[in-house]
């Protein structure tokens, strides 16, 4: 698969991700790699953030629309 | 997770209004029921205007109070509102020593601002023809009865809230609409039985109030409130436990 972007933009570049929202293919350079929080707990126990993360690659047009939907703007 | 400051802060806040909305439902029934004359001394005015109907009003003043806080602080203080809770997650190893002590000041003192901060506003009425909503046995129920029905009370809540809650299989996001259901529920079989408390930080703000505001002294039957309770609950958690144990 080849990245989508450098398509665009008239680059054949091998793609290493894909995107978790749209499943675009992204090179190295066009994947927006996100660390997302872990909570544990909840009622009836206080929740605790875990020190791991879960990461989740994005391109940037869903990048840029999960900010603007986002309750607290990204 | 947040400080221990900050989860008996919740605690405070979530039992003051547990506290304030459900004995606040209870003082304005008798308020409003107040002229007319009780036929018996098993009517105390509750249930004068509807039936049973008045103590589901109330169980749900309680219970939905109770869903409301769950949502809103059950991710910060886990909600227990109710030193029977904090207690039985205790016993169980679900909850660590050294958090009960300040969950279970936190909650008192929510109760007792909760008592005061109705006597405040509705004025002296609550004292004196409310009883700030204070629990007590009703005519012809023992003292050992009136602790067997609180604690058969509390086990039913405590059952729910491990069931819906504490359970890791649980379908997530169901729990405080449960738990404040199961509240509702229970108050309006034992309501006219034993006040149904099923807390004893609920029991305990009226109490105070009434004594330090010149109300009645009901405080002879505050064990009822603190064994019931506290023994339900705690065996609700092993029963649960050991019910849902798939080993052995």
């Amino acid at each position: 698969m080849k990245c989508y972007i450098c398509a665009e933009e008239g680059k054949s570049t091998d793609a290493v991700a894909i995107c978790i929202v749209c499943g675009m293919g992204l090179c190295m350079d066009h994947a927006i790699r996100q660390e997302t929080e872990i909570w544990s707990g909840g009622y009836p126990f206080p929740a605790e953030k875990l020190k791991e993360t879960l990461p989740r690659i994005l391109c940037k047009y869903c990048n840029q629309a999960l900010k603007k939907g986002s309750p607290k703007g990204g | 997770m947040v400080s221990l400051m900050k989860r008996s802060v919740a605690e405070l806040i979530g039992t003051f209004i547990l506290v304030f909305f459900g004995t606040g439902a209870a003082i304005i029934t008798l308020m409003i029921s107040s002229g007319q004359t009780p036929p018996n001394s098993f009517n105390i005015g509750i249930g004068a205007l509807g039936g049973l109907g008045d103590w589901l009003a109330i169980g749900l003043a309680f219970g939905l109070a109770i869903t409301a806080c769950i949502y809103a602080f059950g991710r910060i203080s886990g909600c227990h509102i109710n030193p029977a809770v904090t207690i039985a997650l205790w016993a169980v190893k679900k909850f660590p020593s050294h958090d009960v002590a300040p969950y279970l000041v936190a909650q008192i003192v929510g109760a007792s601002l909760a008592s005061f901060t109705l006597a405040g506003i509705i004025g002296m009425g609550a004292v004196t023809t409310g009883g700030l909503g204070a629990t007590a046995p009703f005519e012809g129920i023992g003292y050992l009865q009136a602790i067997l029905a609180e604690a058969i009370g509390t086990f039913l809540l405590m059952l729910a809230i491990m069931g819906v809650a504490v359970d890791r299989e649980a379908p997530p996001g169901f729990a405080g609409l449960i738990i404040g259901l199961t509240v509702a529920g229970v108050i309006t079989t034992l309501g006219n039985i034993t006040g149904s408390s099923l807390n004893p930080a609920r029991t305990f703000g009226p109490y105070l109030g009434d004594l330090v505001l010149g109300g009645s002294n009901l405080w002879i039957y505050f064990p009822i409130y603190l064994i019931g309770p506290i023994v339900g609950a705690v065996l609700a958690a092993f029963v649960y436990n050991y019910l849902s144990n798939e080993a052995g």
